[in-house]
């Protein structure tokens, strides 16, 4: 029997949101036009996901940020090259740990955590939406590959 | 336990007991006969109960589940168990092979590398025999149709070992709040407790064991059993095998075994001590076994494997042995002890001190006799089983992996772990391992064993050592001591016993070789995981992949991406197809999918500061709505990779770059980015699958895209933007083929409709094959065989490309001297005289069996002339155009005459590119 189901979502429009040089005049703009601070390293917030220091992925609608974002940043469309899979179901942790090398059964992981990290070889920006199913953004090349690995594995995860 | 299970030895049907391994299965119907020795075929039967027996193994299974050398004492019986013996001809008790027991005079030590010596054809016949001699079972031929997963783990404790010195380790961290993951590599846990039954806490000791795996499970830890702890890293990584079903045994769900990888906060090493066997003439026949493993046939398995024993020891663990066997109904004829006075004063047995084995006596189907040295006289004992004990070699194997030190424990006579340099502790009787003596080696040197797996006798070490090997890592390897698939897990000792008597040192002073991984042979499925089949390597398929599909190409696999080669119509071969499309380009408009390539926006007000970074051509003189072509240079001035940078806007920028190098361009900006150009107001983003891409060239290409946009189509290396079936796109006026060419982007999102747009204009599809003939004809170089990283812009003929104003990365170093040398290689091209093709990759030489001065790196020919066409490196090239060499390929017997050109065979001037 397999606890987790593997269902692809189609793209989305995807921006990638960088800030330069001292990003805090920016970033202000931007969470008054959000109504919310930019996301921490490691954190999701609405559908803005930050994946490094200066980055942020923006899912859906991204006007406002660009009208807020003055010369503080760039924002460039990036969504034709990712396809978005939900893992759900209670052994979608235990999923993530195959082909892979991130703790996503750690407690720490929690609700709006985002990581990217490499599972069978493919770099995948994770981010979990609830106790109960995780987002992944897959590079679109890799989606069917990674989904079949997937599909796969799942008839043959551990009992916990 | 009740009922029974079947199986087969040698095809004869046989039953188990469950829980019972093979060995345990075998000795119980009266098999002692297991096995033939490696060199000398050598009967041979059971020695230990674990992983570290020598001499048992066999071959299980059928077809792609065949599992050759698998140890019957780590097999567990299964319903329908196939096991087969091994090395043996015509069959396991009459083998032909034995004979060379009557020549073993002439196979000593160092045997192969004082045969196998002389010219270099001789190898070819020598290897005919060498290869068939290698090895004991078959390899399977057949693919495994199971699965092999691997997976990460991670946790604050991990312990290896579930004897009690495990369990303790595992209920403190436990307590103490700690994730736990306990692994045992036999199928139950505490396997000593079932050997030597004891109560613990007031529980039995089963019971108790069983107590702390729940209290692990239940805190969210795991319980691992049938899982070796193959190796151990740096930082507490350890990777663990683990069996999911027996080796041959058809798995449930498709999954054999999984192979985790574990990151620990701290590793608990409870591996404890393998039993040394004793050095005596023919102490390899069956009835010849470790003492402590009778035990456990006897008290665990519920096997008594002689009624006639005779126990020889050096240390207390043997009297266990004695009394095991006797409450069992076995008779104990004696113990031999080699201390030199009675131990503890236990009487029940007949003991003789000062005592060691000197020759075992009987023949394939077991020992009848023993002749022993007691105190100094000879005495013969009648008996069918001889329980052997040594002492005891802690399992230092994965402390010493990971970088530990090794201390010497001279009550133990065994090296036991010292220091570690990671956060690794040994517990158990790893760590302190029961007393005991070190007796030499007794009777016949060529007939006492202490490498039973690879035949290393006491007359081999010794024939080493008078050959002049000291070195125990020469020695090892001369001999081939330890480097069976056990390690010599039961013999090293008894050999560095030897090697340091002989050199008149201690054993540490003779010191040990090193201990790698894996601990016990690792499935090379489980290495591969699911990398296998279609999985062997990740697939990228590109946006249109499946309308590619639809056309059933040629493929290729260019890098991780499945690209189309050629599109053949008919009976065409992928040369007629190639040939095909490239000359409905040149004759009228061809399409491609170029989707692949590597592509950056690049954004902000210092965007231009960061691309003449990165190209060595000059960027900020383009206007809005221009491109041009590119290159970039390593620190050390040589170019890697090439493209195009278009100015879409204002402070908006895309570069383009090859698609095999992709993946290192975008660490290259990174780095450029994050590193060298940390304070400019630039954002640099991938787009590479964001932008699909096809190429639109021909004579055609124009009135295509005129077409396509409703637009005039843009003059050479312009871009504008404009709608194709509805989807947004930009049309980049540049060429690959030597024609008047579009590169068309757009969100990959709208792939499909764009390329039925375009394709409704009656472009001819075209692959990678037509693309390959048509640069090469234009004199244009790709990443990766022309731009190889080995040249500089000027000598790929670039030079009066080169930004003077040298801000790219590299220009320092383009100053060295040696760049300077008119000897180096430089781009060319090649013109084929004697009619035939010009073999790719071949040398480039002055005479046949000349020095190379060059090399061909891509071959083609002239599209709709035809003729044969290449271009290379050469050295001092640009100045020998005209000059007559031949291209040489001595591996594949090819050549050709050819006359060294300029590289650009078509359109020189670039006429075409142009309306």
């Amino acid at each position: 029997m397999t606890d987790v189901t593997i269902e692809q979502l189609g793209r989305a429009p995807l921006h990638m949101l960088e800030l330069w040089g001292d990003p805090k005049a920016a970033a202000k703009r931007i969470a008054k036009a959000l109504g919310h601070d930019l996301p921490k390293v490691g954190k999701a917030q609405g559908n803005v996901l930050r994946l490094s220091p200066t980055t942020w992925l923006v899912e859906g609608e991204a006007a406002a940020i660009e009208a807020a974002l003055g010369d503080g940043g760039a924002l460039t469309p990036t969504g034709g090259g990712y396809e978005r899979v939900r893992l759900s179901g209670p052994a979608w942790r235990s999923l993530l740990m195959e082909g892979s090398l991130f703790d996503a059964e750690s407690a720490q992981f929690a609700i709006d955590c985002v990581a990217t990290t490499p599972i069978d070889h493919v770099a995948v920006t994770l981010r979990v939406e609830s106790e109960n199913a995780c987002l992944a953004y897959v590079p679109a090349s890799h989606a069917a590959d990674l989904q079949h690995f997937w599909r796969l594995s799942a008839g043959g995860l551990p009992q916990s | 336990m009740t009922g029974q299970i079947n199986f087969t030895f040698d095809g004869r049907a046989l039953t188990a007991k469950p829980g019972q391994t093979l060995a345990a299965a075998l000795l119980d119907n009266g098999i002692k006969l297991v096995g033939r020795s490696f060199k000398y075929h050598r009967p041979r039967g059971i020695l230990s109960a674990g992983i570290e027996e020598p001499n048992a193994l066999v071959t299980v299974g059928s077809g792609g589940r065949t599992e050759p050398n698998t140890r019957a004492t780590d097999l567990f019986v299964y319903e329908g168990l196939v096991a087969t013996s091994q090395n043996r001809w015509p069959s396991l008790s009459s083998d032909l092979g034995s004979a060379l027991q009557l020549v073993s005079r002439a196979l000593p030590a160092g045997f192969y590398y004082k045969t196998f010596f002389g010219p270099p054809k001789l190898w070819l016949f020598y290897e005919k025999f060498i290869r068939r001699a290698a090895g004991l079972g078959p390899a399977p031929a057949e693919i495994d149709p199971d699965r092999y997963a691997q997976r990460a783990a991670f946790c604050d404790v991990l312990v290896v070992g579930s004897g009690p010195a495990g369990l303790i380790a595992a209920r403190d961290a436990v307590r103490a709040g700690k994730k736990v993951f306990l692994v045992e590599q036999d199928a139950e846990l505490a396997p000593s407790l079932l050997r030597d039954p004891q109560e613990i806490d007031g529980k039995q000791g089963r019971a108790w064991a069983g107590e702390i795996a729940t209290e692990v499970r239940t805190s969210g830890g795991r319980v691992l059993t049938r899982t070796s702890a193959s190796g151990l890293w740096d930082d507490q990584f350890v990777c663990l095998s683990e069996k999911l079903v027996e080796p041959g045994q058809v798995p449930v769900n498709g999954f054999t075994q999984r192979y985790w990888h574990v990151r620990a906060g701290e590793v608990v090493l409870a591996t404890g001590a393998i039993e040394r066997p004793l050095t005596f003439a023919n102490n390899d026949r069956p009835g010849v076994m470790l003492s402590q493993s009778v035990r456990t046939y006897v008290n665990r398995f519920g096997v008594v494997p002689g009624k006639r024993v005779v126990v020889a020891t050096t240390n207390d663990d043997g009297y266990l042995t004695a009394k095991a066997l006797r409450q069992a109904g076995a008779e104990v004829i004696a113990v031999l002890d080699s201390r030199p006075a009675p131990v503890g004063g236990d009487s029940e047995f007949a003991v003789f001190n000062a005592a060691a084995p000197v020759t075992a006596k009987g023949g394939k189907n077991g020992v009848t006799g023993l002749v022993a040295d007691v105190d100094g006289t000879t005495q013969t004992f009648a008996c069918d089983l001889i329980a052997m004990s040594g002492g005891f070699t802690p399992v230092v194997h994965l402390h010493m992996q990971a970088g530990g030190k090794l201390d010497w424990d001279e009550a133990a006579q065994a090296f036991v772990p010292g220091a570690s340099r990671w956060n690794v502790r040994t517990v158990g009787l790893a760590a302190q391992p029961a007393p005991a003596e070190t007796v030499g080696a007794t009777g016949a040197a060529k007939q006492a064993f202490v490498d039973f797996q690879n035949d290393v006798t006491v007359a081999d070490l010794d024939l080493a050592w008078r050959e002049g090997y000291r070195s125990v890592e020469h020695l090892k390897r001369y001999t081939t001591l330890g480097m069976a698939t056990d390690q010599g897990k039961t013999g090293n000792m008894a050999a560095l016993d030897r090697i340091a008597r002989r050199e008149g040192m201690t054993v540490p002073e003779a010191g040990l070789t090193t201990f790698r991984p894996p601990y016990t042979p690792v499935s090379m499925g489980a290495l591969a995981g699911m990398g296998t089949g279609e999985h062997a390597q990740p697939t990228r398929r590109p946006a249109l992949y499946d309308l590619h599909a639809a056309k059933d190409p040629i493929w290729l696999n260019a890098g991780y991406w499945k690209r189309p080669r050629a599109y053949p119509i008919g009976a065409e071969t992928l040369a007629q197809a190639g040939l095909r499309e490239a000359r409905a380009v040149r004759s009228s408009v061809g399409m491609c999918d170029v989707s692949t390539l590597a592509k950056f926006e690049v954004q902000g007000p210092d965007a231009v500061q960061f691309l003449e970074r990165v190209c060595q051509t000059t960027v900020g003189k383009l206007a809005v709505g221009r491109g041009r072509y590119t290159f970039m240079a390593r620190e050390d001035g040589l170019v890697f990779d090439d493209g195009t940078v278009w100015r879409l806007e204002e402070n908006r920028y895309l570069l383009t770059s090859s698609t095999g190098g992709a993946s290192r361009m975008a660490t290259w900006l990174s780095y450029v980015r994050n590193h060298l150009c940390a304070d400019l107001k630039v954002s640099v983003v991938c787009v590479q699958e964001h932008y699909a891409a096809m190429a639109v060239a021909g004579p055609q290409s124009s009135a295509v895209m005129a077409a396509l946009t409703g637009e005039e189509a843009p003059r050479h290396m312009s871009v504008v933007e404009a709608k194709i079936a509805g989807a947004p796109v930009l049309v980049m006026a540049a060429s690959f083929s030597g024609e008047r060419a579009f590169e068309v982007h757009f969100d990959a999102s709208h792939a499909e409709a764009v390329w039925r747009a375009i394709e409704a204009e009656g472009c001819c599809p075209y692959g990678l094959e037509a693309m390959e003939l048509l640069r090469i004809e234009k004199g244009h170089m790709v990443v990766g065989t022309d731009i190889d990283g080995r040249l500089t812009a000027g000598e790929l003929g670039l030079g009066k490309m080169v930004s003077k104003a040298g801000t790219w990365i590299g220009a320092a170093t383009l100053q060295r001297p040696d760049f300077a040398d008119p000897l180096r290689k430089q781009f060319v091209g090649l013109v084929a005289l004697d009619g035939g093709s010009i073999p790719e990759g071949s040398m480039l030489v002055r005479f046949i069996g000349g020095e190379a001065e060059g090399h061909v790196t891509g071959s083609g020919l002239r599209v709709l002339e035809g003729g044969s066409i290449a271009i290379g490196h050469l050295k001092g090239g640009q100045a020998r155009h005209g000059e007559d060499l031949y291209a040489w390929s001595p591996t594949r017997k090819q050549k050709a005459k050819v006359r060294v050109t300029s590289p650009h065979f078509y359109d020189p001037a670039g006429e075409r590119y142009r309306d």
